[in-house]
């Protein structure tokens, strides 16, 4: 892929009862944002497990956000008290690890807040296209590829077969 | 597994920046795919027919719909996949008009997106699993927090439908702040005359159980099935026995120890007292604080006075527990109380106009009682400092309301139209006195509401100024008003002998405290959070749990009125069936590998967690594990993403179905 | 020595407990784990500078657990733990794999362990663990035995690394940790030594679906590594007992303790210290910081 046409993949963890709900008022309001982004619904950001995060990098994603309710509005009251407890170790853990600051966002949107959900993807998906192709992670996953041809589909397969086998 | 993908064009919504029948194109080709197909309108009926059709035809298993919001439309469409034989939950929505074509300009890329979106919703439906839903009983019964009007309406309307009421007020009485207040806007009809009958009502009424001077302190349990735990403060007199013969008041040596809150601190009540004459429930309440008996043992005056013995010096607290279905929030208002500042509170503190310094500079419930007939002054104007009746009085709006450096952002609404009353009562007593008004902007909006304003103006010669007060400063007791006449555009003097400030309304001090126990979210303010701004205004976003009153934002009688019968329709609403059904987005531990660690019982925010012990065939406990009550689960996954060993899993959001999305990016 | 042996065994003569979890010297400077069920085995029971092992991971193992169901009755095991196992005693009961009266802790004061058997205890040999260690007297025990002694003043080499570390940009952090998790063989012996991975299964065992990639590569090798220490991260007492079984010598202590100091920095916690404060993962305070959301 070249330099010039590369765009960037990213992924939004979102909980169903903020997040995605802005994400529908940015609709409704026809607020613009770019498409690079895709949401995978969750009920809460404290459902969201960090190695969703892993996996979403080892399937090319070069941005995550990570979005649920603001603080003492979620909607099961406290799971995003722990996510935030979970989502502060865990970051702390990926910047040492060498993940760039800025792979991995973090955000609270609540279900009246379009144009912030719309701010909030736009800066993730600027910020990523300047940082580039996550280069570490797809060193890491060509690696793979390499040593495993087709992993996608062997994997796909493996967990087919696996649900025929229940 | 058959999948069939149907692609809305939602007319022009996603038809004109998304290419849906390149869509539906892409999409036959995806593994599992039997039938891709678009259509102009897919929620409309011939729309619904052809998912119908196709489902039988095909023998699909699962389907894709990509189209509006699944906060919109899941239900239509799991409704028609239903009819067609397929379970609810094989139903997978792509958010194609919200996510994709309303925020995107460039077809293309639109379509590249939506085409990606509709991969993953077929990745999961592959997985998803088909789940029932679960019922669950419903208890007719209702708690109200809170006796001010919005609660008694809530009560009363709930109560004559026929279903028990169980009403908690924390004070001694019911009533309110209503039952504060002088006259009412825009009639000026005696507040009292048109509550206090209402408040006699809900105490003789057969299916209200009215539970004052308590508090709930524990809530467990969920919509249709809520578990109260509900604190009766002792009032040290003995319900039962009580008369509300009044002597023990009367003879309280204590007179002039405490103020009387209910007369906003203008005048003293005794140890034992009731908040006001028309208290309900007339049975006295004794302040440990300053009363004789607690510091020494001694006096115990109103013991020999009792002719019913009432008087119990060693009652203490009792915690009642009440089985209830629908929880009605009616917690009501405070005013900004602006000269202090409360280290912790999220309330700066005005700390302007020198209240709580001068003494005739008071708020606007202070000025309610000082009108009011049965107030400290009986009615006449006199003001606080020396009794003297006030010649010039200057009212300030927008007092902390209106203005985020010193107080909040937003606007308190009912001072415009109360500042108006204020002056308006104030000039029919007193016909040579002078009435200034500084206001920001008037809102008036309301039946009546603005002709009122004009009146005040117009008939009673109240003066407004539009402008800001910057200072006031004393003078021989007289107070110097420095302000700006903004449409004058210069700076007016005015010596006042009152001062009355429209302070802000704010929520309950404890409002906040309260919410987290009932588990409803609330704003920055702490004002309860409606379930959305525009259709669910009387629904909190836990189920079950409904807003009536100024504990959602400020308001006046009629609508905090409307909104405790609405909170009340709601209630009834939800009984009128037997079973709830509710979507079976439910937690379930997987007993063969957890490992009793238990964080998701610490993490879980509903209790919903139990410790079951596994045990040998000779009953010795090999290990203790996990399990969820999914009466009480609502779902939200918090325990998944914090098991390490992934031994719990929530339907309908497993964790095969995220990654077959992650997958499918 | 003796005072030990003794009380060992009159702790199993008495029924009280079923069997003792100690070491034993089977030569000058190695010690190795035994579980003593006679009075015998006690006489074996010795507390040095040896005894590396932290013994707490045997408590979760279902082999030593049925050791305590003794003729239809069930006893407590004893256990002699270094203070600093002790820690990961107190974080076993608080995630309620242990009850505290089913354990009987025999302590030491210890002054510290050396790095490796063979070595001679003296300031340079120090284990890694014990250079940044603060609790030389056991915080919770039922019985204490050995004179307080100085501990060597050593410098901490692994804070200095940590610190390197930081220094680097990422891309020469990624680069640094994947060559050492390029290493790792998979062969889990970091979660065997650890006493607080005591799931029945394992995250990375876990195939439907599967979580972690589990062949040894480097995709997955990193993903276990992470996991492996986030899984820790607010729990590590920081033992060090994964990097002493790693056979491919993966700096897993540098992950711990980072996690480790952030706990402490972020939240003012420390793992293993009281029973009655509530653990850092599981609970939470509105106050925490909010500093990483947008």
């Amino acid at each position: 892929m070249s330099e010039e046409k590369w765009e960037p993949k990213i992924v939004a963890f979102v909980c169903n009862w903020c997040t995605y709900t802005g994400a529908d008022l940015a609709g409704t309001s026809r607020l613009k944002y770019p498409t690079n982004v895709k949401l995978i619904r969750v009920m809460c950001s404290g459902g969201i497990d960090p190695v969703f995060i892993l996996k979403a990098f080892e399937r090319g994603a070069d941005g995550i956000l990570v979005s649920g309710c603001h603080p003492n509005d979620c909607h099961y009251n406290a799971g995003n008290f722990h996510a935030r407890r979970r989502w502060e170790f865990f970051d702390e853990l990926l910047k040492f690890l060498g993940i760039e600051e800025g792979r991995l966002q973090f955000s609270w949107v609540s279900a009246s807040e379009g144009k912030k959900f719309v701010d909030v993807v736009t800066k993730v998906t600027n910020d990523v296209k300047a940082m580039g192709q996550f280069k570490a992670y797809k060193d890491l996953n060509d690696e793979f590829t390499a040593k495993f041809p087709e992993p996608v589909l062997n994997e796909k397969e493996i967990i087919m077969s696996e649900e025929d086998a229940k | 597994m058959k999948i069939g993908v149907f692609i809305c064009h939602c007319g022009e919504n996603i038809g004109r920046t998304v290419d849906c029948p390149r869509v539906a194109k892409a999409c036959e080709w995806l593994p599992g795919v039997e039938v891709s197909i678009d259509y102009k309108y897919m929620c409309s009926d011939p729309g619904q027919n052809m998912i119908k059709k196709e489902i039988i035809d095909k023998k699909l298993d699962a389907i894709v719909v990509g189209s509006c919001s699944p906060h919109m439309h899941e239900k239509t469409f799991r409704k028609a996949a239903v009819a067609a034989g397929i379970n609810p939950f094989l139903v997978e929505i792509t958010n194609l008009r919200e996510h994709c074509s309303w925020v995107h300009d460039d077809i293309e890329a639109a379509t590249e997106k939506a085409i990606e979106m509709v991969r993953m919703s077929v990745e999961k439906v592959k997985r998803d699993q088909p789940l029932t839903t679960i019922e669950v009983p419903v208890t007719k019964r209702t708690l109200v927090i809170g006796g001010g009007i919005a609660g008694i309406q809530a009560a009363l309307d709930v109560a004559n439908a026929g279903y028990e009421v169980v009403l908690v007020e924390k004070e001694p009485s019911i009533g309110g702040h209503m039952s504060q207040l002088s006259e009412t806007f825009p009639t000026l009809d005696c507040s009292q005359c048109i509550l206090t009958p209402r408040m006699v009502e809900v105490y003789q009424h057969p299916k209200i159980k009215l539970m004052t001077f308590s508090e709930v302190e524990k809530v467990d349990g969920f919509i249709g099935n809520f578990t109260v735990t509900i604190r009766n403060k002792a009032r040290h007199i003995d319900e039962d026995k009580c008369t509300g013969c009044g002597l023990c008041i009367t003879k309280c040596p204590i007179r002039k120890k405490a103020y009387n809150s209910f007369e906003e601190n203008l005048a003293h009540r005794p140890a034992v007292y009731v908040p006001f004459p028309q208290a309900v429930p007339n049975i006295p309440v004794i302040d440990e604080t300053v009363c004789t008996h607690y510091k020494n043992g001694k006096c115990g005056i109103c013991v020999t006075v009792c002719g019913r013995e009432a008087i119990n010096f060693d009652q203490q607290d009792k915690l009642v527990t009440e089985e209830v279905g629908a929880i009605i929030m009616a917690t009501g208002y405070k005013l900004y109380n602006i000269d202090k500042k409360p280290d912790d509170s999220i309330y700066k503190g005005y700390g302007e106009y020198g209240y709580g310094k001068y003494k005739d500079v008071v708020d606007g419930l202070q000025f309610e009682r000082i009108a009011s007939a049965s107030g400290p002054t009986e009615g006449e104007f006199k003001r606080p400092s020396d009794g003297k009746e006030p010649k010039k009085i200057v009212f300030i709006q927008c007092v902390g309301s209106r203005d985020e450096s010193k107080g909040f952002s937003y606007c308190s609404k009912i001072c415009c139209m109360y500042t108006a009353k204020h002056a308006m009562l104030y000039k029919h007593k007193v016909h040579d006195g002078e009435a200034y008004v500084f206001y920001m902007d008037i809102r008036s909006g309301g039946k009546m509401y603005d002709e009122f304003v004009r009146r005040a103006i117009e008939e009673d010669g109240v003066k407004y100024i539009r402008g800001r007060v910057s200072k006031i400063t004393e003078e021989d007791g007289k107070y110097i008003v420095k302000g700006e006449d903004t449409l004058a555009g210069m700076p007016i003097t005015i010596e006042a002998d009152m001062v009355v400030l429209a302070t802000a309304m704010i929520a309950q001090p404890d409002a906040s405290t309260l919410a987290q126990t009932v588990g409803i979210p609330y704003d920055k303010h702490g004002f309860f959070n409606e379930a959305h701004p525009k259709l669910r205004p009387i629904e909190s976003t836990t189920g079950g749990v409904f807003l009536a009153g100024a504990c959602q934002s400020p308001k006046d009688i009629p609508e905090s009125v409307a909104m405790a019968s609405a909170a009340a329709a709601k209630a009834m609403v939800l009984f009128g069936s037997d079973k709830l059904e509710r979507e079976p987005v439910v937690a379930k531990v997987s007993a063969d590998l957890c490992a009793g660690c238990f964080l998701c019982k610490k993490v879980c925010p509903y209790g919903a967690v139990e410790v079951r012990e596994v045990k040998t065939r000779d009953g010795v406990v090999i290990k203790e594990i996990a399990y969820v009550n999914e009466g009480l689960c609502q779902g939200c996954g918090t325990c998944t993403a914090s098991c390490p060993s992934k031994s719990v899993e929530l339907a309908g959001f497993n964790n095969e179905e995220i990654f077959a999305q992650i997958a499918a990016l | 020595m003796d005072d030990l042996r003794k009380y060992a065994a009159e702790l199993l003569e008495k029924g009280e407990v079923a069997a003792v979890i100690g070491y034993q010297q089977v030569s000058e400077k190695r010690t190795k784990p035994i579980i003593a069920k006679t009075a015998e085995d006690c006489a074996k029971l010795v507390f040095n500078e040896y005894c590396l092992n932290n013994l707490a991971v045997y408590l979760t193992k279902a082999r030593v657990k049925e050791l305590r169901r003794v003729n239809g009755a069930v006893l407590k095991l004893a256990i002699t733990a270094k203070p600093c196992d002790v820690h990961g005693i107190v974080a076993l009961i608080q995630e309620s794999q242990l009850k505290r009266e089913d354990v009987t802790i025999i302590s030491f004061n210890c002054a510290g362990v050396v790095k490796d058997f063979g070595m001679d205890f003296n300031g340079e040999t120090l284990a890694t663990k014990c250079v940044p260690c603060d609790t030389h007297k056991p915080l919770y025990s039922d019985m204490v035995f050995g004179e307080e002694k100085e501990t060597p003043k050593v410098s901490d080499e692994v804070l200095a690394k940590i610190e390197s570390i930081e220094k680097m940009s990422a891309a020469e952090r990624f680069e640094y940790f994947k060559a050492e998790f390029d290493k790792c063989i998979k062969c889990y012996a970091c979660r065997a030594a650890c006493p607080l991975c005591y799931c029945q299964r394992c995250i990375t065992d876990k195939t439907i679906p599967r979580w972690v990639e589990s062949s040894a590569h480097s995709r997955g090798n990193f993903s276990w590594n992470v996991v492996r220490a986030f899984h820790l991260s607010g729990r590590c007492i920081g033992c060090g007992e994964c990097e002493r079984a790693c056979p491919m010598d993966i700096p897993l202590s540098l992950l711990n303790r980072k996690m480790v100091i952030e706990a402490k920095e972020a939240y003012s916690y420390i793992s293993g210290r009281s029973l009655e404060t509530p653990t850092l993962v599981g609970s939470f305070d509105v106050k925490d910081s909010d500093e990483l959301f947008m």
